[in-house]
């Protein structure tokens, strides 16, 4: 694969997580907002759904920092467009200079030496890229870990639905859709982390 | 590739017109470029695309030291005319570049920034370029509405942009106007279209009159030199121009 084509690839890489990102938040939202809902069904339910209340609570605090990872994410995600955009537009006029070093010949050592310098920056950019690549992986652990976190306390939640008294049933349904939507995150996350190990 | 010939010299002044490129794909516009020379520095017009940058910098290069080119002048914005610009300043961070005030910081978009282009005010202006005074001459709404010639009072020869430009046939690689008629017939088409103002029109051929230059060189097609640089100007006061558009 040319350099050309594997920094276009990182763009494309890119944009994919992006795409995750708003996908994840989304979700991180709605659980937001379920979570908010639970904590007044459990204060309606009274003593029997304390358990429940206290766990909806922790799935609310839970979704803010998932979505507090996920703009971090989203911020290294765009300081790299940036360098990776910034690569690919060097890496053009570097091959029009290649291609004006061919035709020149002999005639122009200045234009050799300024070749070499590129070559130079070009590979500090990269490292700059992998660097970020690296920090995004790390971010994106974070982020599976609370999910991790998440689908632990999404069971209790089941389990302490069951001593919901009359609200039982209710609370049963919302503890099972908390469990989808975290669920839901778990493979985008790691189809994010994925597709930035493959590269870096 | 484009070939380097001198079309002027006097001592160590010197215009080295840079076109005809054989190789170049037939889906971009020809351009000329042109090399103006006093003793060891040299001023590019036009230096074109990125596109066409290395056939432009490997003949300047087989005449002179690309380092030695130490501005650029741009009639205006085109991508055909300066968005080789990142890439002359990649080479040569010291370059800098002439440009009509409009465009200043559209430019930056190619490449540079404040400290690279030089704005040139709406009436013109003259600068130094190495023993030689040139004259940036306005020529707005001739094309662009911020439009800058560049005119050598010494060699009496004004570089006139896209004024004067002929979209030639392939077989006609001449670098001069030799049958005006003939030629001007690949003139009128684009003039029609690309100029926009009658009244911008009479006023550049009133002050192009004035200079009466020896040449004028534009950025597409053949160089008018002697009687047809007035020939070509009462062509263009003539011509009903800003009429491209069909109802």
């Amino acid at each position: 694969m040319s350099e050309q084509s594997a920094a276009a690839t990182e763009l494309v890489d890119m944009v994919h997580l992006n795409e995750g990102i708003k996908e994840v938040v989304v979700i991180a939202f709605q659980i937001n907002i379920m979570a908010l809902n639970a904590i007044l069904l459990a204060n309606r339910a009274g003593r029997a759904a304390l358990g429940f209340s206290v766990i909806s609570k922790e799935l609310r605090v839970l979704s803010v920092e998932l979505t507090r990872v996920m703009q971090l994410l989203k911020q290294d995600a765009y300081r790299s467009v940036a360098l990776i955009t910034d690569l690919l537009r060097q890496e053009r006029r570097a091959k029009l200079m290649q291609a004006a070093n061919v035709l020149s010949g002999e005639h122009c050592g200045a234009l050799k030496q300024r070749l070499g310098q590129q070559k130079q920056a070009f590979s500090r950019i990269r490292t700059d890229i992998r660097q970020y690549r690296r920090e995004l992986q790390v971010k994106l652990d974070d982020a599976q870990k609370i999910c991790q976190f998440g689908i632990a306390i999404s069971r209790s939640a089941k389990i302490e639905a069951a001593y919901g008294a009359a609200y039982s049933n209710q609370l049963s349904e919302v503890s099972q859709d908390f469990d989808q939507n975290i669920q839901a995150i778990v493979p985008a996350l790691a189809a994010l982390h994925d597709g930035l190990g493959r590269q870096a | 590739m484009k070939q380097a010939t001198v079309i002027f010299q006097q001592g160590d002044h010197r215009w080295t017109l840079i076109a005809r490129d054989p190789d170049k794909h037939g889906y971009v516009i020809d351009t000329n470029e042109y090399l103006i020379s006093s003793g060891n520095d040299n001023l590019l017009t036009d230096p074109g695309g990125s596109e066409i940058f290395p056939a432009v910098f490997s003949a300047i290069s087989a005449v002179a030291d690309p380092l030695s080119i130490r501005s650029l002048f741009a009639s205006h914005q085109d991508p055909d005319i300066i968005s080789s610009l990142g890439l002359w300043l990649d080479f040569n961070p010291q370059l800098h570049c002439y440009i009509s005030r409009l465009w200043a910081t559209f430019i930056p978009h190619f490449g540079g920034d404040d400290q690279t282009l030089i704005p040139i005010p709406d009436e013109g202006m003259s600068f130094r370029h190495g023993q030689l005074e040139l004259q940036a001459v306005p020529a707005h709404y001739l094309h662009s509405s911020g439009n800058m010639q560049l005119y050598d009072s010494a060699a009496r020869i004004l570089f006139s942009g896209d004024v004067g430009a002929a979209l030639l046939p392939e077989e006609d690689g001449g670098l001069f106007v030799t049958e005006f008629d003939q030629h001007i017939r690949h003139a009128e088409g684009f003039h029609r279209r690309w100029m926009g103002s009658t009244e911008a029109k009479l006023d550049w051929c009133e002050r192009a009159a004035k200079l009466n230059p020896d040449m004028m060189c534009p950025q597409h097609g053949a160089v008018y030199q002697g009687s047809d640089v007035m020939r070509f100007i009462n062509w263009f006061a003539a011509l009903p121009v800003g009429s491209g558009i069909k109802r």
